[in-house]
């Protein structure tokens, strides 16, 4: 009788290490990592990696970022009108006619356009379209044919440069409208644009109680939370050398907070073997040419995406003295020697 | 409690132990080679694993294609119909979780599985 309920114990003890093991593993299991990429908006590939019970779970939840993105991309766009919204194509469509009603987040994005103005001594400038189209039409003539690849004439940047005053741009947050008083001036919000709708769908994100994502909208890098495990994301800064062989200048880690670039070896066009980046300096009207790239990490990614296109704007003692001044904000240069600039509390693991 | 008894749990234990072991490094560990797995509009398309030189013609939706080269274990678009050839001009790839992308054609091309670098995203 006793051998048996020795034999019983023991059979009992085999039957709970394996149900114990099978209870670890499914604990392990609980959250999976997963990915998705999709094209749809602000002209570039938006991934986003996260943790999430399961599939289904994790292509639910992205559904309605990326709607939600789509929803941003739509509001900023300045090169097509939808069916039911007024979008910046609209305000520009109308400069110099009428005031038109605009939905509130592109009154709080235009805001922000006009603080960021400030703040970066006008390095920023939302109203600096008519420049900007002349260059985008030589750009895009540029790459279709690039033997006849041309910069365009100085008279005619100077010309539109006169249409950029941007204290001409009109909000009546009462009545919800948006206004340009110089018919010949147009917003482009290609510099602030993007981070703002990265920083809305990462609140959004938090509101559906997704905790541990990271989402990239081109380049344009936004924590929503750490990983699973607790331990941060890991995100490679890009080697602005096409050249190189190393992909990564280095990384940071980013938790809760939000990393933007801003580099002229993404996106350019060639005119006689010299490169003519898609920045161009609102007060010179040509691309700057201080480094390769600048990158921002804060906790806001409309702030983020402003100060690196305004930092890729200046000289970088000016940008650092800029950076320092800026409560939770770092930036990092890399510079024409492939050297490496930082603010002081850029917390960087530079690649051996 | 005899002698055998205690052996027997002891066994047990051990079975126990070296089961959890086997499953832990199987699951955990990414034992699999790299390759490089082509995205059409996000979809997966095709994978290819980077110990095996070869060239592929990658056709987009749009129509155009990008020819994407794997030679000795990297990755790289050697040629592509789009306008801004960012795609050709980038480097190749080889470590895990860099990518090759193509907007134009919707292509992305990311190096899954394989050791050294483990990040999880990048800014540029």
């Amino acid at each position: 009788m006793g051998k048996r309920v020795q034999h019983a114990g023991i059979l009992l003890l085999a039957v709970l290490l394996l149900v114990g093991i099978a209870a670890m593993q499914q604990g392990k299991k609980e959250r999976n990592r997963y990915e998705t990429s999709f094209f749809d908006s602000f002209d570039t590939v938006t991934t986003i990696t996260g943790y999430a019970k399961s599939q289904e779970a994790f292509e639910e939840q992205t559904k309605l970022l990326q709607e939600k993105l789509m929803h941003y991309h739509q509001l900023f766009d300045i090169y097509h009108t939808y069916d039911g919204i007024n979008n910046l194509k609209s305000i520009n469509d109308n400069a110099g006619k009428s005031p038109i009603p605009v939905d509130e987040e592109i009154i709080e994005l235009l805001k922000l356009g006009i603080e960021m103005h400030q703040k970066t001594n006008g390095q920023i400038n939302i109203a600096y379209g008519s420049v900007l189209s002349i260059w985008h039409e030589y750009r895009e003539q540029g790459m279709a044919d690039p033997a006849g690849a041309q910069v365009p004439p100085e008279e005619l940047i100077q010309e539109m440069a006169a249409h950029t005053d941007i204290s001409r741009l009109v909000i009546d947050e009462n009545q919800a409208t948006v206004f340009l008083e110089d018919g010949e001036m147009s917003l482009d919000v290609g510099s602030i644009g993007k981070g703002y709708a990265v920083q809305r769908i990462t609140e959004y994100a938090k509101e559906l109680g997704m905790d541990h994502f990271l989402i990239s909208v081109g380049g344009n890098v936004s924590a929503v939370g750490a990983k699973a495990d607790n331990t941060p994301w890991l995100v490679g800064i890009e080697n602005p050398d096409l050249e190189s062989s190393e992909a990564y200048i280095g990384t940071v880690e980013l938790a809760d907070q939000t990393i933007v670039t801003s580099g002229d070896y993404q996106r350019y066009y060639m005119v006689d073997g010299k490169r003519y980046c898609h920045i161009i300096n609102p007060e010179t009207g040509m691309p700057p040419e201080y480094v390769p790239s600048v990158s921002v990490l804060t906790n806001d990614s409309g702030m983020a995406d402003a100060l690196s296109t305004a930092l890729f704007n200046m000289e970088v003692s000016e940008g650092l003295e800029l950076a320092e001044s800026l409560p939770g904000t770092e930036a990092l240069w890399v510079m024409k020697d492939g050297g490496i600039r930082c603010s002081s509390g850029f917390e960087f693991h530079e690649k051996e | 409690m005899k002698k055998n008894d205690v052996i027997l749990i002891v066994v047990l234990l051990a079975a126990a132990l070296a089961v959890y072991g086997f499953i832990s490094l199987f699951s955990a560990k990414n034992t699999k080679e790299a390759q490089a797995v082509v995205y059409l509009d996000g979809e997966v398309q095709g994978s290819y694993p980077l110990d095996h030189d070869t060239s592929v013609t990658i056709q987009a939706e749009s129509g155009g294609y990008n020819i994407l080269e794997i030679r000795d274990g990297k990755a790289d678009i050697t040629e592509a119909s789009c306008p801004d050839k960012i795609c050709v001009n980038h480097r190749p790839v080889q470590n895990r979780g860099e990518s090759l992308v193509c907007l134009p054609n919707k292509i992305v091309v990311e190096i899954e599985n394989g050791g050294e670098t483990e990040i999880d995203g990048s800014t540029k």
